[in-house]
């Protein structure tokens, strides 16, 4: 009766991310961004603090899915490729980050999941990540406090989750973005299948980037563009909510789960909850 | 609640911090060791295979690690801290299996790199002539003449002569004997619950006593995490694991005298391996699991394991009529998701004063050095060590720590 988690879900995502975040403040590492992922290397968890670039978000996405899909940490696969890990970059569209701070999620003698962290230094990296896996090994639990834009970003996340939840809809991913488009925070309930992640950033993406309801944004360009295929990102479909918290705070909820509908008017009540205008 | 003032507090009565605290009472500092059982060595201490490396495993620790660093260092060491601290110290001899050609040539290349590593007088540590035997290699008949019952299809063997087993409980316990005898405190049933960290010394808040000391080690052992987190000085990570052993009664010395184990297989994490113990028997082991810390779970997998491991070796032997108990020991691995353990000796970049030390697989055959290696750091963080006249290493029973 052991209770190491068998899978990654969002609750283990989440622990091990504060954990994360704990060493890194300990260690007065700069604020960067931290995701776990499951076996198949697909998003659980995501969270990006405030003040961290915004390209790191990507880099430790993709430093999760190397360590869990390639079933090695980035400090093993550099060894392997004895430095020149580049030349792999052809496949995966350059998806595969071979550098320290790519941990995989081992328990129960299997490979579960995978970690990356992105904004520190390659020892900082691999150090933090590896606090975020020995943190399931844990009892105790991480509640960390983070900047403010994230735990807003995590005020919304719960309050939708608990309105997904009340209203017995199917689980849903969740992407919450800056006003430039930046991810700050994506997490998948569990359950949500994860073509759902894409779905949810994309439509947070277009939010975002029109000022408007994804499904509205065509009215930009239609007379322009006839065809929304222009930019990969650009997702015509309800469940991205733009918002705004008195000025300090601008961005965009993506839900994507449910009918695109029942997803939207999900978004727009949890804004509603937490007093938070939905910007148009 | 009582209070204490001192330069060094120790936390943690394991072979670790004892060690450290038999080595700071050579120098006239006070120093107060705290621990929240009622004896010394309650924990991993007393829960292991009792071997001190010193020979071909060490060797095989990987060139530049603290944990190559320290034990190579020790092994020229053990002989006079046993002898000082009444330890019985058996060299009992261990045997690297063969079974086939490659792992000959396995061990071919681990012994020539610990050459390069550490025998040559100008490697990073040497270890001084005298204080080695060669190792050497058995073919299968020599082998059978060392070790009669031994599987016949094992085809030979890397000899090291200076392998040895000792009761690590035991030396724990001369250990704390002989600080105590030259003036260090012992703090039983104190468990440390929360620490300040105040501007030039550290308030450490047990159930019991608050302890003001100038500078705190933090030897905890598997709960080193916890400990260093209560003033954000943790600067590292480790897996809690959990390794299943074996005793075998004392009828089973009589089959097997020597250490033997095999080299790891390509996914098999567990240990196989058997060890005598100092006074009679064999111990065998050692069925590994990442844990939960609090996990005292044993699996009947661990007795299963233990139990083929030995019957791998010595085949004709009724070994279930033998057993006499299984238990567990919970180690710190660190760097575990790529298989690089390491010892964690240091100080933390932005907590001064404080020393972590954290040492898992291996951490009892280190102990001669350890204590010196923590008494640098200590010195190079600004405590004053003078040495004293008066101490006196040979240990004196019975002082009733
Ligand atoms: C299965 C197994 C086999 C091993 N085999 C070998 C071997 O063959 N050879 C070898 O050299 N090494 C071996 N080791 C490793 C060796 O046992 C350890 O490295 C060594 O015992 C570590 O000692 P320690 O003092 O760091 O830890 P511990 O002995 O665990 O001591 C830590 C102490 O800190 C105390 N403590 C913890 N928290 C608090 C608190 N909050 N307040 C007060 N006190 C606290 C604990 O009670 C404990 O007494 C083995 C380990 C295992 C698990």
């Amino acid at each position: 009766m052991s209770l190491v988690p068998e899978r990654i879900t969002l609750d283990t995502a989440l622990k091990i991310i504060n954990a994360m975040i704990r060493f890194a403040k300990d260690n007065q590492v700069f604020p960067g961004s931290y995701a776990v992922v499951d076996e198949g290397g697909h998003v659980v968890a995501f969270e990006r603090r405030d003040i961290a670039p915004v390209s790191t978000a990507d880099i430790a996405i993709d430093k999760a899915w190397t360590a869990a899909t390639m079933k090695a940490s980035g400090r093993m696969l550099e060894v392997i490729t004895r430095g020149e890990a580049w030349r792999l970059n052809v496949k995966h569209k350059g998806r595969l980050t071979i550098i320290p701070g790519a941990i995989p999620i081992i328990a129960h003698g299997r490979i579960i999941g995978g970690i990356g962290h992105s904004g520190g230094s390659a020892e900082e990296d691999l150090k933090i990540s590896q606090a975020g896996w020995t943190a399931i090994f844990r009892e105790e639990d991480f509640k960390e406090e983070v900047e403010e834009k994230l735990s807003k970003a995590r005020l919304i996340a719960r309050t939708v989750m608990n309105i997904v939840e009340e209203r017995n809809l199917k689980p849903v991913s969740i992407a919450v973005l800056d006003e430039w488009g930046g991810l700050l925070l994506l997490y998948r309930m569990d359950g949500a299948p994860y073509g759902t992640l894409e779905l949810a950033r994309d439509k947070a993406w277009t939010a975002a980037a029109f000022r408007n309801f994804s499904e509205d944004a065509a009215k930009f360009y239609s007379n322009h563009v006839n065809n929304a295929n222009w930019n990969e990102r650009v997702t015509l479909v309800p469940g991205g909510v733009p918002f705004s918290t008195e000025e300090t705070f601008r961005g965009a909820i993506g839900i994507s789960g449910n009918e695109p509908e029942i997803d939207k008017g999900v978004a727009v009540e949890a804004l509603k909850r937490l007093a938070i205008k939905v910007q148009e | 609640m009582g209070e204490l003032e001192v330069d060094v507090a120790i936390i943690g009565a394991g072979v670790a911090g004892l060690s450290i605290a038999r080595e700071l009472s050579r120098y006239s500092v006070n120093v107060v060791v705290i621990e929240r059982n009622v004896d010394v060595a309650q924990e991993m201490t007393s829960n292991n295979m009792g071997l001190v490396c010193q020979g071909a495993d060490s060797l095989t620790f990987r060139p530049g690690s603290l944990h190559a660093e320290l034990n190579i260092k020790s092994i020229p060491l053990w002989p006079k801290f046993a002898e000082e601290l009444g330890v019985p110290f058996k060299r009992v001899g261990g045997l690297g299996l063969i079974c086939h050609k490659a792992d000959y040539l396995r061990f071919l290349k681990m012994y020539s790199r610990a050459f390069k590593s550490s025998l040559k007088p100008n490697a990073p540590y040497y270890i001084p002539e005298g204080s080695f035997k060669p190792l050497q290699f058995l073919d299968r008949r020599s082998l059978k003449d060392l070790e009669p019952n031994i599987n016949p299809r094992i085809q030979g063997a890397l000899y090291d002569p200076n392998l040895a087993v000792i009761d690590p409980v035991l030396l724990a316990r001369s250990l704390a004997e002989n600080a105590k005898a030259n003036g260090v405190e012992l703090l039983f049933g104190n468990e440390v619950k929360t620490i300040e960290r105040k501007d030039t010394y550290f308030l450490v808040n047990t159930n019991e006593t608050t302890v003001r000391a100038s500078f705190v080690v933090n030897a905890a052992g598997i709960n080193a995490e916890s400990i260093a987190e209560m003033v954000g000085a943790r600067n590292f990570s480790y897996v809690p694991v959990k390794g299943i052993l074996t005793d075998f009664d004392e009828e089973t010395s009589e089959v097997f005298s020597h250490q033997a184990f095999y080299l790891p297989r390509l996914g098999d994490p567990h240990i196989r391996a058997v060890v005598p113990i100092v006074y009679g028997g064999l111990r065998v082991g050692i069925h590994l699991d990442f844990v939960l810390r609090s996990d005292k779970n044993i699996p009947l997998q661990g007795l299963e394991h233990n139990l083929k491991v030995v019957k791998e070796v010595i085949p004709d032997y009724p070994f279930e009529k033998h057993v006499k108990r299984t238990f567990y020991g919970i180690m710190p691995l660190t760097n575990a998701e790529v298989g690089w353990h390491d010892f964690i000796v240091d100080i933390p970049e932005y907590v001064p004063k404080w020393v972590n030390v954290i040492l898992g697989p291996a951490g009892v055959s280190s102990a001669p050095m350890l204590g010196k290696k923590v008494a640098e750091l200590l010195m190079t963080s600004g405590l004053y060590l003078t040495p004293r006249t008066d101490f006196n290493p040979i240990v004196e029973r019975g002082v009733k720590p």
